[in-house]
C-alpha cells in the first residue's frame, strides 16, 4: 500500500475505534431532584416532581408536545386523537399497535407484554378508586357515565379489595386496541385528563406483584424504565427504554429549526442512555455542582440568576458572557400565575371595595419583577398566563400599572385617608425563605407609600394551608400553576362554588361572575368565549379580589454539551434531550 | 441489679407517658392539619372526609390518644402521611445513616478533647493555656449554620478538597461524609475540651493527687495515672447520654449534605405536616434516652463501687 | 484611743457589687463587659428610635462595601444598608436574649427550689416534668409551642425558654439539695421560720450563682438558636434579626458577596464571645467550691 494510504487506514480504524468506544460509552444525563417524591403510582400523586418523573416512565393516552406553542395536546399511545360522536358524548380511541410494557419481573417469564384496552380500562378505574385517588379524582368526577357510582362504591368496600373486574357503563372495550368513553356531557375539558400523569397506563401485574411498593416500583411504557426499586433519597437512575415508541418531533415554531431544535426530528427516543436524578435539596450545592459540570441543566434560582444571565436591552435574556461558552438557557413563562388574594369575608376587606382597589393601584408588579426576580416574570393584565389562549392579548384587557395618585385617592374613598384609622393588615405567605422574605419587605414599602401598614406572617404549607382553608388571613401571597392549560382553570379561582376547600380562598361570591363562568366554561376558545372573559376581568378589576398578579418565567439552564433544549413546564425535557459525550468529558471539571 | 434495672425501667414509664401526651397534644390538637396538606389545592370536602377516615382522625382525640399509646407499645408507627412508606424501615434505614454521620467524629472527637483537655491541664494557668480558653470560647460565638456555609464553600467548592454534597450508601459514603465529620469535629471541640478541662481541674488539688504529687510523680504522670481515672466518670456520664443525639443525627449536616438521615427526615416531615414521622421520631427519641440515662447509671455503679444503686 | 479599725467604717458591699468589682479588676472580662453594655445601648438607642431606619434604602441594590458609614457593609437586594441591618438584628438578638432569659431563669430556679426544698411529691412532679421535657429534642418541642403558639418573635422567646429551664432547674435543685441539711437552715427553721422565708431568704442567696452563671449562657444559646430557628423558619418573622441575615447570606456567597455574612457574624461573635467570657468569669468569681 502507498505510504499516504497507509496512514489514511490507520487514521480512519483509529476514528472507527474512537468513534466505536465513545458509542460504547454509555451518555447519562443528570438533573437535580429538588425534594423528595413521595411516590410513583401515578393516581396516588400529584405534584411537580412526581410528574417529572413519572413523565419518564410512564405514558398517558395523550402528550402535549414538546417544541409547539401554544401548547396542544397530541396522541401518546393513541395512534390518533380520538373521534368525537355525532351527539358529542361518546369519545372513540384507537391504541398504537405493539407498545409494549418493560420487562420486569412482575410479568411470567419477566418479558413486558403488548398494552390493551384492558389496561386502559383498568388504569382509569383505579384512577376512581376513592380508596387510593384523593388528589387528582376531581379531574373526572362528573365526567364518565357511571364512573361516579364506581367510585361511591369503592369507596364503601374494604380496602385492597379489587373492583377492577366491575362494570362501568362509560367505558367499553371495543377490541383490543380499540375502546370508548362515554360521557356525561358535552366536555370538551375532558381530553386534558387524559394528558394528565394521574392516568398513566399502569399493568395490573405490577400493582398485584409490588402491592404496597408499587410506588416505588414502575412499570411503565415510557422513554425510560428503573432498573431496580427506587430511591427516594438517593441517586435515581433510569435507563432507557430500547422498546420506546416516541419518535422526536418534526413540528416546532418558527425559530426552532435555527436553533437546532430540529436536528433530530423523527429519531427514535430516548437520546440518551441513561438519566440520572440525585436528590439535591438545598440550591447552593447544587448550583455548586452545575458550575462544575457534574450537573448537566436544572431550574435557575434567583441567587444564580444574578451571576449567570445578563438582560438585554430589549428585555430578553442572555448567558453573562464570562459563561457564554460554557452554557446555555431556554425559557417560557410558566402556565400559571403569582398573585395576592384577598379575603372577602374579612371584615376590613370584604365589605370595603376601595380598600381593595387601592391596594390594587398601590403594588407595583413590576418592581417586584425587576428588583426581586431579576425581571424574570410578566406583569398581567387578566389572570389568565400569558401564552395561553384566552390571554390579555386576546380579551383586550385594560393595563394595570401602578398609581399612587389613584390609589390615595381611593384610600380616601374608602374611609381610610392616608391610612389614618386603617389598622395593619396581615399578608401571609407559604415560604418563609430569603426570597419570600423580601418580597413581603418589597410589598411593605410599596404599601407603606399609601399610609397601609403590612405585617407579615411566613409558615410553612401546611400551616398555611390551614389557615387559609379556616379563612383565617386577611391576604395571601399565592400562585396557581395551570392543571391544563385552558383559561379556564384559572377563572374557576373565583368561581363561587369553588370556596373552601375549593381553591376561591378569598370566598369571593358574584352571581355575574358566576353566570359568565358557567356560560364560558366548556366553550372552545374563540372570540364568544373571549367575550365571557372580558366579562369576568371587568369584574375582576372592579372588585379586586385577586391583585399583583403576574406570570412567573421559568428558567432551565444547560450546559453546552446538552442539545435540543427547550423549556416546556408541561413535557419534560429529559425525554427529548441529547449528550454529546465528548464534548462533556472534555468540559467536566 | 436486677430488681435495679426493673425498678428504674417502671419509672420510665410516666416519663414515655408523658412525652407520648406532650408530643400528641401539641401536634395532633395544636399541629397543622395533615388532610388539607396532603390534598392540596384540589381538596373537595368529599376527599376531605375520606382521608380522614382513612388516617382515623376523624375520632374522639381520647381515642385518637388511646391509639397512639398503642402505637407505642407495639412499635407500629403506621405509614408516612406523605409517602406512604412503612415507618419502621423508613426508620431503622434513617437511623444507620444519621449514625453514620455522627458517630466517628463523635468517638475521635472523644479521644482527641480529653487528650487536648490533659494537655492544656498540664499546662494550666500559662499562656497556652489562655490562649486555648479564648480560642475555644472564640469558636463556640460563631453560629453552627455559619461553619456548614463557610466551609462548604470554601474546601469543597473553592479548593474542591471534598465533595460539596451528596451520599451513596456503603463504604463510599465515606468521600461524602469527610466534610460533615470535619465540620462536627471543629463543632465539638470547643464545648468538650472546656467541660473536660473543668473536670480535670476539680480534682487536681485534691489530697490524693498531692499525694501522688508529693511522691515525685511528674505532673504529666500524675495527670495521666491519678487524675483522669477518676475524672472517667463524668466523662463517661457525658458521653453516654449523647449517644440518644446521635440517633437522632443531625439536621444541619443532613440538611446541607443531602445526606438521608433521621434529621433530614424529621425536619421534611415538619415542613410537610407528616405527623407520624414526628411523633414516631419523638416517642423514639425519648424511649432512647431512657434506655441510655439506665446504661449510664449502671455503667456508673460498675465503675465506682461507692456509688449505691438505691 | 478607739479600737475600732477603719475599714469597719466603710460600708458593706453587697455580693452583688462585690462580683461585679471582681470582674471588672479583670482587663480581659472588663471588655468584655464593655462590649455587652454597647449591644445593650444599640438595643435601647433600637427601641427608642435612634437608629437609623433599616428598612430605607440608601442606595443601589448588591452595591460592594465602601468608605460611607451607611454602606460600610454594601447594601442588599433592595438596597438597604447591611450594617444597619445588623445593627438592627442586634436589637433584636439582645430582646429575644433578654426575654428568654427573663422568662427561663426564675421559672427554672422556682422551679429548683420547690423540688429541692418539698422533696417528696412536689420533687417527683417537677422530675417528671423535667424528664419529659428534655426527652423531646429541643427543635420539635420549639417547632411544636410554635404552633401552638403562632409564630413570631415572642412565641420563639417562649419556645426557647421552654427548653432552657430544665438545666437550671436541675442545677438549682442539686444546689438547695446540698444546702437543705446544713446548719443555717436547721437553725431558722428552729426558729420557727415558714417555708417560704426559708426557701427565699436563707437557701436561695446562697444557691443562685448557680442560676447566674447560668443566665449567661442561657442568653447566648438563645441568640445562637434563633439563627438555626430562622433557617428553619421558625424565628422571627419581621424586621431583620442575624438569623435572617446569615439565611440570605448563604445565597449571596456563591455570587462572591461575603459582606453581609462577615458582617453578621462579627457582630454577634463579639457578643457572644463577651457573654461567654463573663460567665466563665462569673462561675470562678461566685462559685465557692472554686474560690
Amino acid at each position: 500500500m502507498k505510504p499516504i494510504r497507509r496512514v489514511l487506514c490507520c487514521l480512519s480504524l483509529a476514528l472507527a475505534a474512537a468513534g466505536a468506544a465513545g458509542a460504547d460509552e454509555p451518555t447519562v444525563l443528570t438533573m437535580p431532584r429538588y425534594a423528595q417524591f413521595d411516590t410513583l403510582d401515578p393516581v396516588q400523586t400529584f405534584s411537580a416532581l412526581s410528574d417529572q418523573l413519572l413523565q419518564s416512565v410512564y405514558s398517558t393516552l395523550l402528550n402535549y408536545a414538546y417544541l409547539e406553542r401554544p401548547y396542544k395536546m397530541e396522541p401518546g399511545l393513541l395512534a390518533s386523537m380520538p373521534t368525537l360522536s355525532a351527539d358529542r358524548l361518546t369519545l372513540t380511541f384507537k391504541l398504537r399497535a405493539g407498545v409494549r410494557f418493560t420487562d420486569n419481573p412482575c410479568f411470567p417469564g419477566g418479558k413486558g407484554r403488548v398494552v390493551t384496552s384492558d389496561d386502559v380500562l383498568y388504569s382509569i378505574k383505579r384512577f376512581a378508586d376513592g380508596r387510593l385517588n384523593d388528589k387528582t379524582w376531581w379531574a373526572m368526577k362528573d365526567a364518565v357515565q357511571g364512573l361516579d357510582a364506581y367510585h361511591a362504591a369503592t369507596l364503601k368496600a374494604a380496602p385492597g379489595v379489587d373492583l377492577t373486574g366491575s362494570d362501568v357503563a362509560g367505558l367499553r372495550k371495543v377490541d383490543a386496541t380499540t375502546f370508548t368513553i362515554r360521557l356525561t356531557h358535552d366536555n370538551p375539558l375532558f381530553l386534558y385528563a387524559l394528558a394528565m400523569t394521574a392516568t398513566s397506563i399502569v399493568p395490573s401485574e405490577a400493582v398485584r406483584f409490588y402491592k404496597d411498593r408499587f410506588g416505588l416500583n414502575p412499570v411503565g411504557t415510557g422513554p425510560f424504565h428503573a432498573e431496580k426499586e427506587l430511591d427516594r433519597k438517593g441517586v435515581i437512575r433510569l435507563l432507557k427504554n430500547p422498546d420506546y415508541y416516541g419518535v422526536y418531533p418534526s413540528v416546532g415554531e418558527p425559530g426552532d429549526a435555527a436553533r437546532g431544535l430540529l436536528k433530530d426530528a423523527g429519531k427514535r427516543l430516548p437520546l440518551v442512555d441513561v438519566l440520572e436524578l440525585p436528590l439535591i435539596e438545598e440550591n447552593q450545592p447544587a448550583a455548586l455542582k452545575f458550575l462544575r459540570g457534574e450537573i448537566d441543566w436544572r431550574f435557575l434560582d434567583r441567587a444564580n440568576f444574578a451571576k449567570l444571565i445578563r438582560r438585554a436591552p430589549d428585555g430578553s435574556f442572555a448567558v453573562a458572557d464570562e459563561y457564554a461558552g460554557r452554557f446555555g438557557i431556554s425559557y417560557t413563562t410558566a402556565p400559571g400565575i403569582v398573585y395576592v388574594a384577598l379575603n372577602m369575608k374579612d371584615p376590613i376587606l370584604g365589605g370595603n371595595k376601595a380598600l381593595r382597589q387601592a391596594l390594587a393601584a398601590a403594588i407595583d408588579v413590576q418592581a417586584e419583577i425587576d428588583v426581586l426576580l431579576n425581571g424574570r416574570g410578566r406583569k398581567l393584565d387578566s389572570i389568565v398566563p400569558y401564552e395561553m389562549p384566552g390571554n390579555e392579548r386576546d380579551t383586550g384587557a385594560p393595563p394595570h400599572r401602578k398609581d399612587l395618585a389613584l390609589a390615595k385617592k381611593l384610600m380616601a374613598d374608602a374611609g381610610y385617608p392616608g391610612g389614618a384609622g386603617l389598622p395593619p393588615l396581615t399578608m401571609s405567605f407559604y415560604l418563609a425563605d430569603s426570597d419570600t422574605r423580601n418580597m413581603f419587605d418589597l410589598l411593605r414599602a410599596q404599601f407603606a407609600a399609601i399610609g397601609v401598614q403590612l405585617n407579615g406572617s411566613f409558615q410553612d404549607v401546611p400551616a398555611f394551608l390551614k389557615a387559609t382553608g379556616a379563612g383565617n388571613f386577611q391576604l395571601a401571597y399565592y400562585d396557581w400553576t395551570a392543571d391544563y392549560p385552558d383559561a379556564e382553570d384559572f377563572y374557576q379561582l373565583l368561581y363561587s362554588r369553588n370556596v373552601t376547600p375549593g381553591p376561591n380562598m378569598g370566598a369571593y361570591a358574584n352571581a355575574a361572575y358566576d353566570r359568565a363562568y358557567e356560560a364560558s366554561r366548556l366553550m372552545a376558545d374563540g372570540p364568544a368565549r373571549y367575550a365571557y372573559f372580558k366579562t369576568m376581568n371587568a369584574l375582576i378589576e372592579d372588585d379586586a379580589p385577586l391583585i399583583g398578579v403576574f406570570d412567573p418565567l421559568r428558567f432551565g439552564i444547560f450546559q453546552k454539551w446538552v442539545g435540543n433544549f427547550k423549556r416546556n413546564p408541561l413535557a419534560i425535557e429529559n425525554n427529548y434531550l441529547r449528550i454529546d459525550p465528548v464534548a462533556k468529558r472534555k468540559g467536566m471539571q | 441489679m436486677g430488681a435495679y434495672v426493673v425498678r428504674r425501667l417502671l419509672q420510665a414509664i410516666p416519663t414515655v407517658f408523658g412525652v407520648a401526651l406532650l408530643t400528641f397534644l401539641l401536634f395532633n390538637a395544636f399541629g397543622p392539619d395533615p388532610v388539607r396538606t396532603a390534598l392540596g389545592n384540589h381538596a373537595t370536602a368529599e376527599a376531605i372526609a375520606n382521608l380522614r377516615h382513612q388516617w382515623g382522625l376523624d375520632q374522639s382525640l381520647p381515642l385518637q390518644f388511646v391509639d397512639f399509646l398503642r402505637q407505642i407499645v407495639t412499635f407500629d408507627y403506621g405509614r408516612s402521611y406523605v409517602t406512604g412508606d412503612d415507618l419502621g424501615t423508613q426508620l431503622k434505614s434513617g437511623a444507620l445513616v444519621s449514625l453514620s454521620v455522627t458517630v466517628p467524629p463523635f468517638v475521635f472527637g472523644a479521644i482527641v478533647n480529653v487528650s487536648i483537655a490533659l494537655f492544656i491541664t498540664r499546662h494550666r494557668d500559662g499562656i497556652v493555656d489562655r490562649a486555648a480558653r479564648a480560642l475555644f470560647i472564640g469558636a463556640m460565638s460563631v453560629s453552627a449554620l455559619v461553619y456548614v456555609l463557610a466551609l462548604q464553600y470554601l474546601l469543597a467548592f473553592k479548593l474542591d478538597w471534598f465533595p460539596i454534597n451528596g451520599y451513596e450508601s456503603g463504604w463510599a459514603a465515606v468521600k461524602y461524609l469527610a466534610l460533615p465529620w470535619l465540620i462536627q469535629l471543629l463543632l465539638l471541640m470547643g464545648p468538650d475540651i472546656r467541660l473536660y478541662r473543668t473536670l480535670f481541674l476539680a480534682d487536681i488539688d485534691a489530697d490524693w493527687v498531692r499525694t501522688a504529687r508529693s511522691k515525685g510523680a511528674g505532673e504529666g504522670r500524675v495527670l495521666f495515672r491519678h487524675v483522669l481515672p477518676n475524672a472517667w466518670i463524668p466523662i463517661i456520664t457525658q458521653n453516654v447520654t449523647t449517644i440518644p443525639f446521635l440517633i437522632l443525627g443531625s439536621f444541619l449536616m443532613e440538611r446541607f449534605f443531602s445526606i438521608p438521615g433521621i434529621g433530614n427526615l424529621t425536619i421534611d416531615a415538619l415542613s410537610r405536616g407528616d405527623l407520624p414521622v414526628l411523633k414516631a421520631v419523638t416517642v423514639l427519641g425519648a424511649l432512647a434516652l431512657v434506655l441510655f440515662n439506665l446504661v449510664n447509671d449502671l455503667l456508673y455503679a460498675v465503675a465506682d463501687p461507692r456509688v449505691r444503686l438505691s | 484611743m478607739s479600737s475600732v479599725p477603719a475599714a469597719s467604717h466603710a460600708k458593706p458591699r453587697s455580693a452583688a457589687m462585690e462580683a461585679l468589682a471582681a470582674l471588672w479588676r479583670r482587663p480581659h472580662v472588663r471588655a468584655c463587659m464593655l462590649v455587652v453594655l454597647a449591644y445593650l445601648l444599640v438595643a435601647v438607642a433600637g427601641y427608642a428610635h435612634l437608629l437609623p431606619d433599616h428598612e430605607a434604602a440608601v442606595g443601589d441594590a448588591q452595591q460592594p462595601p465602601s468608605w460611607h458609614l451607611a454602606t460600610l457593609l454594601g447594601t442588599d437586594i433592595l438596597g438597604r444598608s447591611v450594617l444597619w441591618r445588623v445593627l438592627a438584628g442586634a436589637q433584636t438578638a439582645v430582646t429575644i436574649g433578654l426575654v428568654t432569659t427573663t422568662l427561663a431563669v426564675p421559672f427554672g430556679t422556682a422551679l429548683g427550689l420547690a423540688a429541692g426544698y418539698f422533696g417528696g411529691w412536689v420533687d417527683a412532679i417537677i422530675n417528671w416534668v423535667y424528664s419529659v421535657v428534655v426527652s423531646v429534642p429541643d427543635i420539635l418541642l420549639i417547632t411544636a409551642i410554635s404552633y401552638a403558639l403562632g409564630k413570631g418573635l415572642t412565641s420563639m422567646c417562649v419556645a426557647i425558654a421552654a427548653t432552657s429551664w430544665v438545666s437550671i432547674m436541675r442545677l438549682v435543685r442539686g444546689e438547695v439539695l446540698r444546702h437543705k441539711g446544713s446548719d443555717y437552715v436547721l437553725a431558722a427553721r428552729s426558729l420557727g421560720a415558714g417555708s417560704r422565708r426559708i426557701m427565699f431568704s436563707e437557701i436561695l442567696p446562697n444557691v443562685i450563682h448557680v442560676a447566674i452563671v447560668t443566665s449567661s449562657l442561657v442568653l447566648l444559646a438563645a441568640v445562637k438558636g434563633e439563627v438555626i430557628l430562622t433557617y428553619l423558619g421558625l424565628g422571627v418573622q419581621d424586621g431583620a434579626s442575624w438569623g435572617l441575615l446569615i439565611a440570605g447570606a448563604s445565597q449571596d456567597l456563591t455570587n462572591e458577596i461575603w459582606a453581609p455574612l462577615l458582617g453578621t457574624v462579627t457582630a454577634m461573635f463579639l457578643l457572644i464571645y463577651s457573654l461567654s467570657a463573663i460567665g466563665d468569669a462569673l462561675r470562678d468569681v461566685l462559685d465557692p467550691r472554686l474560690a
